[in-house]
Formats: structure tokens, sequence, C-alpha cells
């Protein structure tokens, strides 16, 4: 975990790949109050050019396959894939549906994986801890 | 009974098809009926617009043909600039394409394109056993559950003509309650945040936090997954009563104070005016259903109007409005809401300290039915048919944002392209329930 606040920071792009919307209630109240992620330099950012890191939720459909792998690969190196949910991990109520994947964690090389049907807040923050913690490996930083 | 009579008589609700044929439900003196079709044939669509996605589903899904179905609108003319947006968007939301055609700032006509989010939850369940996939319909959408659950719980206890105790009936209604308070507060605070008011959103997020909290103290969840469960509910944890009432007092007082803000925000409610107005007879021509239809002067409420639980009991108040713009939308959300907190606490004292029992055992067996059951956004509909063995043959959602979302476009109409974020916020549709 990162020490200070503001010692680091993390645009994340979001994207949903057949979610039921239950992670994004999850990836949503990181803008809360309770938890403000922004207090550790971690915001959402419009676009996957801005993005360092990639939190993907659902276990991808076929409609999404395409427009998911164009959004990662927009992104500038070095980035990081998390997958939020179950769904995501390849463990969910979805997973190999009849026009559904394994979890879009598995199919965009996501390092990150973080279960739970949705995830809590808290759980997802620890997540995007450990993306940051790679990244900074990856940068050759050291904290 | 031919469509028409339903029409006029009741209401058309929507259609399906499976193997053999298609499926037309309607409510009629508050009862479901399903008026069978040959599998191919004349489309209705024609006569009921509002149909017109359902058969397009029954095409594409179930290669039925359908004479007469209209086609989509072709668009052209000089000076009109077409651009296309998504399924990829800025914000943390679900994936589906809109393609505008405007003439300068104006909006001629959207098109709104899904099927992003369809993984397939229909089929992938057939041949499964219908109580054990509970846990599934539980997950097609996280912002209906409870009403999906309750409506597929209703349908397999129907099976059985299995009657759920009073002191059940009253714990689903506190959590299907719970589930539109804390959709309605969300709703609020986006539609302020689609006018650029962000205070608005953020308060709004740290309410529905504390909602996401109670439901979690409450029934086990924060998001009221596997609560109503067929033979009962799950609210083994629904002991502190009095912990969990008080707080949900200072709740609502933080509600109404926000709203105050949000109401008393003469910019804002400026914004929200006259704002993506969806007419009465459009919203009707198009089958609306839920707060979008009641903030354009429609009153349907499944609650009332084809009651269930314990609704007819303790009857909702109505809330309606008259200009079907983003301010009457996100007037009648709130009026809701507060009948929600209201509604909440009447369940609460008629519950008193009894014990609220373990769900019945509920075996899966044959059998062929569908409810409808009043979620935040509408009437969430459910047809299930099951096989000896009790396995799923058929199992078709119909949501309220699938019947909902062809009103967005139209209620764009005429208005700017940046009011997009706006009105579309008012609406605040899912798409994981209608792509499935
Ligand atoms: S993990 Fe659960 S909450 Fe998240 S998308 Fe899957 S079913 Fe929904």
């Amino acid at each position: 975990m990162p020490g200070k606040p503001f010692d680091v920071s993390l645009g994340i792009r979001h994207l949903v790949c057949g979610s039921c919307n239950g992670c994004e209630h999850e990836v949503n109240a990181l803008g809360a109050p309770q938890y403000d992620s922004t207090q550790y330099g971690y915001d959402i950012v419009a676009s996957p050019r801005h993005a360092d890191v990639l939190t993907v939720t659902g276990p991808m459909t076929e409609a999404m396959r395409d427009p998911a792998l164009a959004t990662r690969d927009a992104m500038a190196e070095p980035r990081i894939v998390v997958a939020v949910g179950d769904c995501a991990i390849g463990t969910g109520a979805w997973c190999n549906a009849g026009s559904a994947g394994a979890g879009a964690g598995g199919e965009l090389d996501a390092e990150v994986h973080v279960p739970g049907c949705p995830p809590t807040p808290d759980a997802i923050i620890r997540g995007l801890h450990e993306a940051a913690r790679l990244l900074d490996l990856r940068a050759g930083r050291k904290r | 009974m031919p469509l028409r009579a339903m029409q006029r008589d009741g209401r058309l609700l929507g259609a399906f098809a499976d193997a053999e044929r298609r499926h037309y439900l309607g409510l009629v003196d508050g009862a479901i009926r399903d008026v069978q079709l040959s599998r191919d044939g004349q489309s209705m669509a024609a006569e009921f617009p509002m149909l017109a996605i359902d058969e397009r589903e029954m095409v594409e899904q179930y290669g039925i043909s359908l004479d007469g179905l209209p086609k989509d609108l072709v668009v052209e003319g000089r000076g009109l600039t077409t651009f296309v947006v998504g399924p990829v968007h800025a914000g943390i939301i679900e994936p589906g394409r809109f393609t505008f055609h405007s003439g300068g700032e104006s909006i001629v006509h959207l098109e709104a394109q899904f099927g992003f989010s369809h993984r397939g939850v229909e089929s992938f369940l057939e041949g499964r056993d219908a109580v054990a996939s509970a846990w599934h319909v539980a997950r097609i959408c996280g912002g209906c559950s409870v009403a999906r659950s309750w409506s597929y719980a209703r349908v397999l206890e129907s099976f059985h003509a299995l009657a759920i105790d009073e002191a059940s009936e009253f714990a689903r209604m506190i959590c299907a309650e719970l589930e539109r308070a804390y959709n309605h507060i969300f709703d609020l605070g986006v539609a302020a945040a689609g006018a650029g008011y962000g205070f608005g959103l953020t308060r709004a997020l740290e309410l529905k936090e504390r909602f996401a909290r109670i439901n979690a103290r409450a029934f086990g969840h924060r998001y009221l997954f596997d609560a109503v469960l067929p033979g009962g509910i799950r609210a083994e944890s629904l002991n502190d009563r009095r912990a969990l009432r008080s707080d949900l007092r200072a709740l609502r007082d933080d509600v109404e104070k926000f709203a105050e803000q949000l109401f008393g925000h003469h910019e804002l409610m400026s914004r929200f005016s006259r704002a993506g107005v969806l007419p009465y007879e459009t919203a009707v021509a198009f089958g609306a259903v839920g707060p979008a239809l009641r903030a354009s002067g429609g009153t349907f409420d499944v609650r009332c109007d084809a009651s269930y639980g314990r609704y007819a009991q303790i009857s909702p108040i109505r809330a309606t409005a008259h200009d079907g713009d983003v301010a009457s939308r996100v007037r009648v959300k709130y009026d809701e809401l507060r009948e929600s907190m209201r509604l909440i606490d009447v369940a609460f004292d008629e519950l008193g300290d009894r014990p609220i029992p373990l769900p019945q055992h509920v075996r899966a067996i044959a059998g062929d039915g569908s409810a409808m059951t009043e979620g935040p956004r509408g009437a969430e509909i459910l047809s299930l048919r099951t096989d000896q063995q009790g396995r799923v043959q058929r199992l078709h959602v119909i949501s309220a944002s699938y019947r909902n979302w062809p009103l967005v476009t139209r209620a764009m109409e005429g208005n700017i392209v940046p009011d997009f974020p706006l009105v579309n916020k008012s609406f605040n549709l899912c798409y994981a329930c209608g792509d499935r």
C-alpha cells in the first residue's frame, strides 16, 4: 500500500464487459465521501488515453470483445488491467453463458483480481493499491 | 382475446417467442394474460409500436419471420450531422451505442443500439433446475435484483399455490422499498451531475452508501441480492429492528435536507425544467412504465394496479407529475423515495416483534406462469415455463428499462446535444436487464 497520501496518482478507466451492474454500484461508491478514492490520488478518467489502470467487470460479451481490446490497446504503457468482481475473474454467475466469455479479466490479461459479487469498495481500493505497486515495479520506481 | 381488446381493457406488457409460438402478455383485471400466436405471421408492431423491439428480438433470436415489421428509420437530409458515441463511454456506466442526427445543436433523431451486455442469460438457464436458478435470476441486473427475484419467487410459488406468511411478506416489502430508495437517491444525484452540479452527486453517493450499509445489515447484501427467495425471504439479520429504524429515520432526515438543497437550487431547477419532454401520448403509445410514465401524467403502478404481497393492505400513494420533463421525473422519484420511507416505517410497525421464518422449501415442478413487480424503474415482468422435472424450458424477462429505452430517444428529439447526459440520467435506465 502506498505510504503518504498523494504520493501516487492513478488515472483509471472503467469498462463494463457484460456486468450485471452490481459491480458498477461499488466502483461508483469509490466517489462517495466514505471512501473517496481521490485521497489516494486515484481518479476515474474519461478516456483510456488518460489512464494507467483499466478496471473491467463482467464475463466479457461477444459484442464487447473488440471494443474492450481496442480500449485496452489505446492505453499507454505501462498499463495494468484490474479484474473487478467474480464475473470478471472467471467465477461469476454469467461466465461461459451462451454469448459470454470466461471472464473479462482473463481475456484482457488482468494482473490484479478482486473477488466478490460485487466486491466491496474497500476491496476494490486494495486492488488499486496493488495495481499502483505493480506499476511502480514496472517503472523501476521504489517507495 | 385479441390484442386490441387487451389494450382497450387493460394494458399490453410485451411479447416474446419460444420454439413453438409467439406470446403477447397483457394485464387485464389485475392478472397477466398470455395471448399466443403462430410462430410466423403478421407483425403486431405496426398497430402497437411498443412491440417493435420485442418482435425484432423474436426475429433475431428465434429466426421468426414477421410480415409488416416496421423498419428502422433512415435519416438523411441536408445540413444534418450524424455522429456515433459508444459503446465505451466516459463515465462508470454500461455499454450502449447512440447515433445522433443533429441539425446544428438540436437533435433531430437519436438511435440507441443495445446488446453489448447480452450474455445469453435466458438460454443459459434452460435445462437447469428452476429453483436453483433463483441465484442467477438475482444477478441478471444489479439495479433491480429484488424486484426480479420477487417476480421469480411468485411464479414458482404459484406453481405450488404456496402462501407466504405475513411476516415474510412485510419483510419483502421493506426489502423492495429499500431497493427503490437506494436507486432513487442515486438517480437524483446523477441527474444533478448531468447538469454539472457535482455536489449533488457526491451528496447522493454519501446517502446511497448509507442505504447500502443498512441493506447489508438487514438482508445480508449491500444491494439486496438473494434476499427474496422462492418460499420466503432471507432476513435472519433483520433482528436489531430498533437500531435499523433509528438509522433509517436519520437517513430520511438527511435525504430531506438534501432534497431541499436540490429543489431550492434555482439554476439547477431551471436546467431541469422543459428539458427532455416526454409527452403523455408518446409515453402511452410506447408502453412506458414506472417513474418515466408517472412523470408524464400516467398513473400505472404495479403495487396499486396489480397488487401483490401486502401492498393491498398498505397501499402506496402514487407519485405523479404532468410536464414529462427532467424536473418532473426527478420530482416523481423524490416523492416515491419519501413514500418508500413511509412504507418501510409502516411495514416495520406491522411486523412488530414477530420473527421472520426461514424460507419454506420449494421444489421445482412443472408449471407455466408470469409475474410482475414494481421495481425502481417500473414493472419488472418475468415469464417461466418448466418441464416435468422442474427444469427451465423458457424463461423470459421484460424489464422496465427495456420498455422505457425507446422513450429516452424520443424525449431527446428537439433538445440540444449537450443535454443528452441530463435527459438520459433523468431516466437512468439499466442495460443489463434489457440486453440479458
Ligand atoms: S460479479 Fe456479481 S455483481 Fe459483479 S457483475 Fe458479476 S454478478 Fe454482477
